[in-house]
């Protein structure tokens, strides 16, 4: 395949003495290695692709979970109508929980497609492990070290994730005020999202910075200054989301230790008398 | 250089300096690698090239590397100081502490101590890649000069700059779990053919060279090529935006 | 004993090599390159500033052609150099800068409008055509009468070793890495190919081939404070003169770079004075025009670089704890222009010496640079002594630079001579005369002497150090044989190199690693290069003249009466300590241009009694022929377009002349 290639782009001399045949050159040269083997497969570009974007929602949909959970700083009401809002009883008439369960749905299936696509890249076996490893600490080189807590990071969140995403599938109703807090403190589940909280805004700040640095988005003119540009941001952003989590994180918890001897009552809002939500 | 900017003080004492060299004879089944120590005297302005000579003059003369141009333009000294590649021939110790750690250079193959062989490698992939002016016409040689935009030309030598020392490459996180992948230093070689108006290739040969997870889309944005680069190449943007390119091929 | 076949052996994988072996392949001969270093690294890619080549794009270059260019060359060479040569170099030099161009070179172009350039020290605003806007552009160098020297910042060099590398790659012609040629194979009159040995495992292999050409540039490291890198250490012209039947020529003009970075001897490009930097004493006076009022900066290096040691001499040199030096000024031009034009000088700069250029001068004294001597060919190539050996590149003596060569001609002459050169070996085998008929005893024979060699070194276990001797070559070359040179001083490195030839003889080894020990390579190169380091002194003794960059002290005008002639050195016995040497006059009854002022430097030439003949018989031809095309009237003083090939005698193209 390199010889006929290589026959096909040489370099054309004045001095060729037998007169070499010249081809126009650019169909020559993709015949001549279509000829020897199929062309390049477009799958890696799509895979490529892929993984940015599916990455590139689920950074998206964390920041926007995260506003929405925090509505809970501003008022106990203010969260449930968005809970309620997500039900589209505006829409349907009759809030239906399903589309909640469909949403997480969704999110798991994005998930585990970026886990997938993600993986492909990760080392594939102790040698590469360790080749990897070795690398990392010879070198101190920042990127690279956050890649590595990319990886760790990413592996966490599988499994958080998934048990959180279970939730939400199974009850997707249990989404409210008392309900959310009843499962942060009664259900003992603060623990999983306080790593989950880590894990999640780490992971998503890092994959933000490797896609803008990766496809070359908002570097500007000077890519040093842009890169640093971009780092500062990530570092913002992680650091604002990690605050907001744990605040409401906390204010979940507070809620929950008030809450926890009426444990399993759902939250009406005020005017609401129905205990029933949603027929009234 | 990240590391500390040590300047000597006026009147102080040189200082003793230890290099701790990786050895290896590969031709010997029986070598193993291990880290041997020399000790010498620090003068002012001292490079690694300075360094190593000396030791191979008093004090180990079977000490094997490689220097060329010993000016930073050659790529051939290219090795890990401290665990970090870098041209060691204008790497003033200075610049280090008191002990210094030299390696060859990972990824390549050894031919002994602290000199590898890039150009294998390197001849390897421009056959590969085929790195060269791929063109159809013959040159009139008495002809006046096909013309170029000036700005054009001066980006080309933009990228034109790299000096193969593999540096890119030693210290590509990718490189090191894949070793089929081409490194910084095959696409931005593809970047500037690509930029080339004299080469008439277009993104569909290209895609054929670099269209796959060792090439382009093995990349994983580590940059550590980027920030290693003697030469300051513009790594990250060009390997960005080959990949835009290539993208919008893979859609096609 | 392993041996390899081809039709062409080319030793050495710099830009002559590389161009040679693709322009014999292209006429159809099959190919082998040896290179002691990846062909990327080598030396070629450290030329700097720029390649001549009279294309007169840019304004300052309006009205030049190979007439000025040919007459810059051999002024410059102190009409040391072969005319027809220069004739052949100034009009293919277009052809190859344009083939560079179409091969991916990206040459600085001329855009239009107004600039704002420093000359003489001061601002001027250039004004170029809006015909010239995307051409290739020129710079000024030192010795021009034109703005002629074509560039790519400052990696000119860089630049094109990689395109023309490439082009091998693409052709697939394989280059043997990190392989040494270390004999030819001759039986005294043909030469059959090369002894190499492998500089990774230390083997010896047999590489015969129909042609041989030597191209592994000049031997600098004979000298302590040079500009060359370590690889130039001459040892393809050192396996030449082995032969015993092949001379080399004018080994005593060896060229100093004013500009070398004290004290690491590292270049910075004369694109520096080119583009109006300035050199300052230790008063931060600008010295050059009290010497040269005319050319100031720029006359040509050898003059300059004398300049210059004449006034650290008079005290006005700065110093450091390493010595005397002078100042180089390029914080006139702006950081913006060094950024663009001058980076690998600000690199240079910034990591060797921790200056911001922009900022602050650069230490500077001359430093060896280039040697104009080498293996005496014929204007094609062939070596003289032995058929199918042929030379070119810095490793040659083809003669174009005479005794001093102009910045920029010499990786000009690299492709050039490569083009004309590589087809001419392509001719020879494809020629009776290239019919391979060498024995295999031959080949033993030869590949025993070689093998015994390295053995007469590893089973010696003498007392001397080869390291040692080295350094001491290596000083007494830079002390006594360098810019400002003098009978006395020059006898006693005489007698210090041929001790230290002697004393070469009973080296000792550590022998502490086996295969290709660097000790062994260094103690077997040692021998090679004392030898040429007396050629170099001993030629440089007996000639009683200063000529180009050969200054004495003691014979300082430049003597055509007597020695308008070529030194030619050879080794017949290897027991010798001397080389033995003949010369070989110019003919002055073929000049093109005879003898005179250089227009620059002291003007006291003794003449030769023949020159003022020819002078009077070139002025009439040039009456005679008045109002004739140029061409016609330089062919009727000195035809060399049937040297040659026949696809590079085409006249070239210029704005506004057969365009």
């Amino acid at each position: 395949m390199r010889q006929i290639a290589k026959t096909a782009l040489a370099p054309a001399l004045p001095e060729n003495a037998p007169a070499p045949t010249r081809h126009a050159h650019p169909d020559m040269a993709r015949s001549s290695l279509t000829d020897a083997r199929p062309g390049n497969s477009r799958w890696p570009a799509r895979l490529d692709l892929l993984q940015s974007l599916s990455g590139l929602v689920l950074a998206l949909f964390l920041v926007a979970h995260m506003f929405f959970v925090a509505t809970i700083l501003i008022s106990h009401e203010l969260f449930y109508n968005v809970a309620r809002f997500f039900e589209a009883g505006w829409l349907f008439g009759e809030p239906q929980p399903v589309l909640v369960s469909m949403v997480a749905s969704g999110v798991t299936g994005l998930l585990v497609a970026h886990a997938w696509l993600a993986m492909r890249k990760f080392p594939g076996g102790f040698r590469q492990y360790r080749a990897f490893s070795a690398h990392r600490s010879r070198l101190r080189h920042g990127d690279t070290s956050l890649w590595w807590l990319q990886v760790v990071t990413g592996f966490a969140l599988f499994f958080l994730t998934t048990i959180h995403l279970y939730d939400m599938v199974s009850q997707p109703q249990l989404i409210g005020p008392y309900e959310s807090a009843d499962r942060v403190w009664t259900g003992g589940m603060w623990p999983i999202y306080l790593a989950l909280l880590f894990a999640a805004e780490v992971h998503g700040g890092i994959g933000l910075y490797r896609l803008a640095v990766k496809w070359g988005w908002f570097v500007g003119d000077d890519a040093n200054a842009g890169r640093r540009r971009l780092r500062h941001i990530r570092h913002a952003f992680s650091a604002f989301f990690i605050t907001l989590g744990l605040v409401t994180l906390l204010a979940y918890i507070d809620l929950g230790r008030a809450h926890a001897e009426l444990a399993g009552e759902r939250y009406v809002p005020p005017g609401h008398v129905a205990v029933d939500h949603g027929k009234h | 250089m990240i590391t500390l900017f040590r300047k000597p003080k006026p009147g102080a004492a040189p200082r003793r300096l230890t290099l701790h060299i990786l050895r290896c004879n590969p031709a010997d089944p029986a070598s193993k690698p291990y880290l041997q120590a020399f000790e010498l005297e620090e003068a002012e302005g001292m490079t690694l090239f300075i360094a190593l000579n000396e030791i191979r003059a008093t004090q180990d003369p079977s000490l094997q590397f490689d220097f060329v141009c010993r000016a930073g333009i050659c790529g051939s000294c290219a090795m890990l100081v401290d665990g970090r590649p870098a041209l060691a021939c204008r790497t003033l110790t200075r610049d280090y502490g008191s002990d210094i750690t030299l390696a060859p250079l990972p990824f390549f193959e050894l031919i002994g101590d602290l000199s590898v062989n890039t150009g294998k490698w390197m001849r390897g992939t421009a056959e590969r890649l085929q790195t060269w002016i791929a063109q159809s016409e013959a040159v009139d040689l008495d002809a006046l000069e096909a013309r170029m935009e000036p700005a054009l030309a001066e980006a080309i030598y933009e990228l034109d700059r790299c000096i193969e020392c593999g540096c890119c490459i030693a210290g590509c996180g990718t490189a090191q779990m894949n070793e089929n992948f081409v490194g910084a230093v095959g696409l931005n070689k593809i970047a500037r053919f690509r930029l080339d108006p004299r080469d008439t290739r277009s993104d569909a040969d290209f895609y054929e060279l670099i269209g796959d997870d060792d090439g382009v889309f093995g990349c994983m944005s580590l940059l550590g090529c980027h920030d290693i680069c003697p030469k300051e190449l513009p790594l990250q943007t060009q390997i960005a935006f080959l990949r835009r390119k290539m993208a919008v091929e893979g859609l096609r | 004993m392993e041996i390899i076949h081809s039709d062409v052996l080319v030793i050495g994988g710099g830009l002559a090599g590389l161009r040679a072996g693709l322009a014999a392949q292209k006429r159809g001969q099959q190919v082998i390159i040896l290179s002691l270093v990846p062909p990327k690294r080598s030396h070629s890619a450290a030329a700097q500033g720029g390649m001549q080549a009279s294309l007169a794009n840019a304004l300052k270059g309006a009205g030049d052609n190979e007439d000025v260019h040919f007459e810059d060359t051999v002024r410059g060479s102190d009409w040391g150099n072969d005319q027809e040569v220069a004739r052949m170099f100034t009009h293919v030099a277009p052809k190859a800068v344009r083939e560079l161009a179409a091969w991916g070179v990206p040459w600085n172009r001329v855009e239009a409008g107004e600039r704002t350039v420093i000359i003489d020290g001061k601002p001027v605003t250039l004004t170029e055509s809006a015909d010239a806007h995307g051409l290739i552009t020129a710079r000024d160098f030192g010795g021009t009468r034109k703005w002629r020297t074509c560039y790519v910042a400052d990696g000119t060099g860089h630049a094109m070793l990689y395109a023309v590398s490439d082009q091998t790659i693409a052709a697939g012609i394989p280059v043997h890495e990190r392989r040494e040629a270390v004999a030819l194979i001759h039986d005294g009159e043909r030469c059959h190919g090369a002894i190499v040995r492998n500089l990774i495992d230390g083997k010896l292999t047999a590489y015969v081939a129909k042609a041989t050409c030597i191209a592994t540039g000049g031997f600098g490291r004979l000298y302590q404070a040079t500009t060359n890198a370590v690889i130039n250490e001459g040892i393809g012209a050192a396996i030449a003169l082995d032969t015993g039947v092949v001379p080399l020529a004018n080994m005593e003009a060896i060229q100093f770079h004013p500009t070398a970075i004290f004290p690491a001897g590292i270049l910075v490009t004369e694109g520096c004075r080119g583009d109006g930097g300035l050199l300052r004493d230790v008063d931060g006076h600008r010295f050059m025009p009290d010497y040269e009022p005319e050319k100031k900066e720029l006359a040509s290096r050898d003059v300059v670089s004398r300049r210059m040691e004449a006034h650290i001499k008079a005290g006005k040199g700065a110093s450091n704890r390493f010595g005397q030096h002078l100042w180089l000024d390029i914080t006139l031009l702006g950081a913006a222009h060094i950024n663009h034009k001058l980076r690998e000088v600000k690199e240079i700069c910034q990591y060797f010496l921790g200056i911001d250029p922009a900022k602050q001068w650069i230490p500077v004294r001359p430093a060896q640079h280039y040697s104009m001597g080498g293996i005496r060919t014929d204007a094609h190539g062939a070596a003289r002594g032995l058929k199918g050996l042929f030379a070119c590149g810095e490793a040659a003596c083809w003669d174009l630079h005479g005794f001093n060569r102009l910045g920029g001609n010499s990786v000009a002459e690299t492709v050039v001579s490569g083009m004309i050169v590589g087809a001419a070996i392509a001719d020879f085998c494809a020629s009776p005369d290239g019919e391979l008929t060498v024995s295999t005893a031959l080949i033993r024979q030869c590949f025993e002497r070689a093998q015994a060699e390295f053995g007469a070194i590893t089973n010696h276990h003498g007392k001397e150090s080869a390291s040692l001797l080295l350094r001491e070559m290596q000083a007494t070359m830079t002390a006594q044989v360098g810019i400002v040179r003098h009978g006395e001083a020059m006898n006693a490195a005489v007698n210090t190199l041929q001790s230290l030839l002697l004393r070469s003889r009973d080296l000792g080894l550590s022998g502490r690693r086996g295969g290709a020990d660097p000790e062994l390579t260094l103690a077997w190169r040692l021998q090679k290069m004392l030898k040429l380091a007396l050629c170099v002194s001993y030629g440089a003794l007996q000639r009683t003249e200063s000529r180009g960059a050969h200054f004495r002290e003691d014979y300082p005008q430049r003597n055509d009466a007597d020695w308008l002639k070529r030194t030619l050195a050879s080794w017949p016995d290897a027991g010798q300590t001397l080389p033995t040497l003949a010369y070989e006059p110019l003919d002055i009854a073929r000049m093109e241009l005879p003898p005179g002022w250089r227009g620059y430097g002291t003007r006291d030439a003794i003449e030769h009694p023949l020159t003022a003949g020819r002078q009077a018989e070139v002025d009439a031809t040039r009456a005679a022929l008045a109002g004739s095309d140029r061409h016609a009237v330089q062919a009727a003083l000195m035809p060399f377009r049937h040297l040659l090939p026949a696809h590079l005698r085409g006249d070239n193209a210029r704005l506004g002349e057969n365009a």
